[in-house]
């Protein structure tokens, strides 16, 4: 039987979804718990009040720009796990400078110090990209590597020079440059932290998606990811275009600091990230690395982390990490069954 | 000054060959799984779980050795559960390398949360009995009387000799080199790359006992990345045992030196101290290798 691309992808989306529930729903069964009790905790906690939603769509902000960013690394067949560096990294370049800015009216000053932080990203992801490119070193031990040093170097500068005595984060960045939030707007969600940045996400996840779909660029990248040998025969080069979605994609990772620092906190704070840069590459395999589709498949993840927060005390919410896990290895394993099947 | 009367003391040689034992054991399991033409990224993975499952049996039963039975027992397991996604289903060996370091990660997690109520640590726990007769060699007797250190200084030489001289080494060899020529000559390509993809998690496992052994408790992040300076070592090696050896000294002394550059007041933060092994990985990656050959078909689903 022969079905179309578009229906053999979301196939595998919908059937790795149910695989997933139905193993975790099978391990909570072991453990001695009710998973449909479980279930409909976490669902009357989250969706059921406009609070619970507007809390899910603010965790889903970060993880949409992580996984778009991620998403045009993996076109390219780049497996950049170092997410929770240049997420960190972004974010606290972002909040220095914007403290730094202080006299600069916003206009002039949240775009640069934006366009800074995508920088500081993409100069990260561009050296693992570079030792794969010259010396042939997989870029997951890279970008291991370099989460580990990145966050030790963001620590030193942090505590010798940025953070407020005796605590682990930076001043607060002047108010002018806060994001509103939308409970300003839409009164029904007050007290959940849903700001202004979750249409930034929604631009950026629009953005990307041209440039992935629609653009020469998006072609090369997708030529070179599915096969970097041929595409080389074509006339691309497979190494410059390495180069450049790490960059970008690095370059957008870095830019998720926005909904912590503009949207949420005023500053930054060390071991804000929670893991994001990991859950981020659930986010993105889930939606087969297509930005419209990272959009649900972020918030189905948000709803997880903020679920999990619901149900804490029946079974410990650690169990959202193990869920996560389980999502990457079914969604590849079924799309392949799917691909081997159809 | 300070610091060189520390490098060439017995305390400080000591140091490096336990720091030593993990990234070895790790590297060389790492090796056997490439060898055979598969990617093994789990070896991070590998280590918790044989850290947690150790510490966990261990804990309840108050046997070490009934720990370590059920860590090796739990990583056969999970080099089955590896083999069926990358022999049978033929997925890409490194997203499902790095699944499985996240759902093993979230399952200790949970784990240590489910039964002892604690996200950092469980409780103490004895160190593994040492080999009795060997404990009285002068200067080196604490750190040879440690079976898994013994056993992989002995790995050193066993690697070597199975890889190059025996059957097993020269087919697993083949079927990371050219499947197909192997399975034309009648060797079973699936089982030999099981073989090597066992062995690695047994070996890592054997790492990850060795850590929780060491420090008395399994906690949280306890591995620290050292499934993947593993595998940066088996490539700054080029996939030769020796070298390997050499590249897992080298980084062990650079970690030596930060433990005791922590000690020694040098002036130099401790944030910065702390990026030293993954910094120093990175500049030997990029440094002082040539371009890298793995196995010819290494990670090619086969």
């Amino acid at each position: 039987m022969k079905i179309s691309p578009t229906k053999k992808i979301l196939l595998s989306i919908i059937s790795s979804v149910i695989v997933t529930i139905l193993i975790v729903f099978l391990f909570i069964f072991i453990l001695g718990k009710n998973p449909f009790e479980i279930f409909g905790l976490m669902l009357s906690e989250s969706f059921g009040t406009y609070y619970g939603f507007g809390q899910i769509l603010f965790k889903a902000t970060p993880l949409i720009i992580i996984s778009c960013g991620l998403a045009i690394c993996f076109h390219a067949s780049l497996f950049n796990i170092g997410g929770e560096g240049q997420y960190n990294a972004g974010t606290f370049v972002f909040a220095i400078l914007l403290i730094q800015f202080s006299s600069m009216p916003f206009i002039l000053a949240f775009p640069l110090a934006l366009i800074i932080a995508f920088l500081t990203g993409g100069l990260l992801g561009f050296i693992p990209g570079l030792i794969k490119v010259k010396k042939g070193v997989s870029e997951v031990i890279t970008t291991i590597m370099m989460n580990f040093v990145i966050l030790s170097l963001i620590n030193y500068f942090l505590l010798n020079f940025f953070a407020v005595k005796a605590t682990v984060h930076t001043e607060d960045i002047p108010i002018n440059f806060k994001l509103s939030l939308i409970s300003d707007f839409i009164p029904a969600f007050k007290g959940s932290s849903l700001n202004f940045t979750f249409f930034i996400a929604i631009v950026i996840a629009v953005i990307i998606y041209f440039l992935i779909y629609k653009t020469k660029l998006g072609f090369k990248i997708r030529a070179t990811g599915f096969n970097e040998i041929a595409s080389g025969y074509i006339g691309l080069k497979p190494a410059k275009v390495i180069l450049i979605s790490f960059f970008i994609g690095a370059g957008v990772i870095a830019l998720a600091g926005i909904n912590f620092v503009s949207g949420y906190k005023g500053y930054y704070e060390f071991g804000f990230s929670n893991n994001i840069g990991f859950s981020s590459i659930a986010v993105t395999l889930l939606a087969k690395n297509n930005p419209i589709g990272i959009i649900f498949s972020a918030i189905l993840f948000a709803f997880l982390d903020f679920g999990g927060l619901a149900i804490n005390q029946i079974i410990p919410k650690e169990i959202v990490l193990v869920v996560e896990a389980i999502v990457i290895l079914s969604i590849i394993s079924i799309s392949k069954i799917i691909d081997m099947k159809f | 000054m300070e610091i060189l009367t520390t490098i060439f003391s017995f305390v400080f040689l000591s140091q490096v060959l336990r720091i030593f034992t993990p990234y070895f054991l790790g590297a060389t399991g790492a090796n056997f799984s490439e060898r055979g033409g598969v990617i093994n990224i789990a070896i991070e993975g590998f280590m918790i779980s044989g850290a947690f499952c150790f510490t966990v049996i261990t804990v309840i039963s108050g046997y070490s050795f009934l720990g370590i039975s059920f860590a090796l027992l739990i990583n056969s397991l999970l080099a089955v559960v590896f083999s069926v996604f990358v022999l049978k289903l033929r997925l890409n060996q490194i997203l499902i390398g790095v699944g499985l370091n996240l759902l093993i990660a979230g399952l200790a997690k949970f784990f240590m949360m489910y039964i002892f109520k604690s996200s950092s640590n469980t409780p103490r726990i004895d160190e593994i009995p040492r080999i009795p007769f060997l404990e009285s060699i002068p200067y080196f007797g604490n750190i040879l009387s440690d079976y898994i250190i013994l056993f992989s200084l002995i790995l050193i030489s066993v690697s070597q000799f199975v890889l190059y001289k025996t059957k097993f080494g020269l087919r697993l060899r083949s079927c990371g080199e050219n499947p197909e020529a192997a399975e034309t000559s009648g060797v079973n390509v699936h089982s030999y790359k099981f073989y090597g993809i066992l062995i690695s998690a047994l070996l890592s496992c054997l790492a990850g006992i060795w850590l929780a052994s060491n420090q008395n408790s399994y906690s949280d992040g306890m591995v620290a990345g050292r499934g993947y300076i593993a595998i940066a070592a088996m490539i700054i090696g080029k996939w030769k045992p020796v070298n390997i050896f050499w590249a897992c000294i080298l980084f062990s002394f650079f970690e030596a030196l930060e433990i005791s550059l922590q000690i020694i007041p040098t002036g130099i933060p401790n944030q910065l101290i702390q990026m030293l092994p993954y910094l120093i990985t990175l500049l030997v990656l990029i440094g002082f290798i040539g371009k890298t050959k793995p196995p010819a078909a290494d990670g090619v689903p086969y």
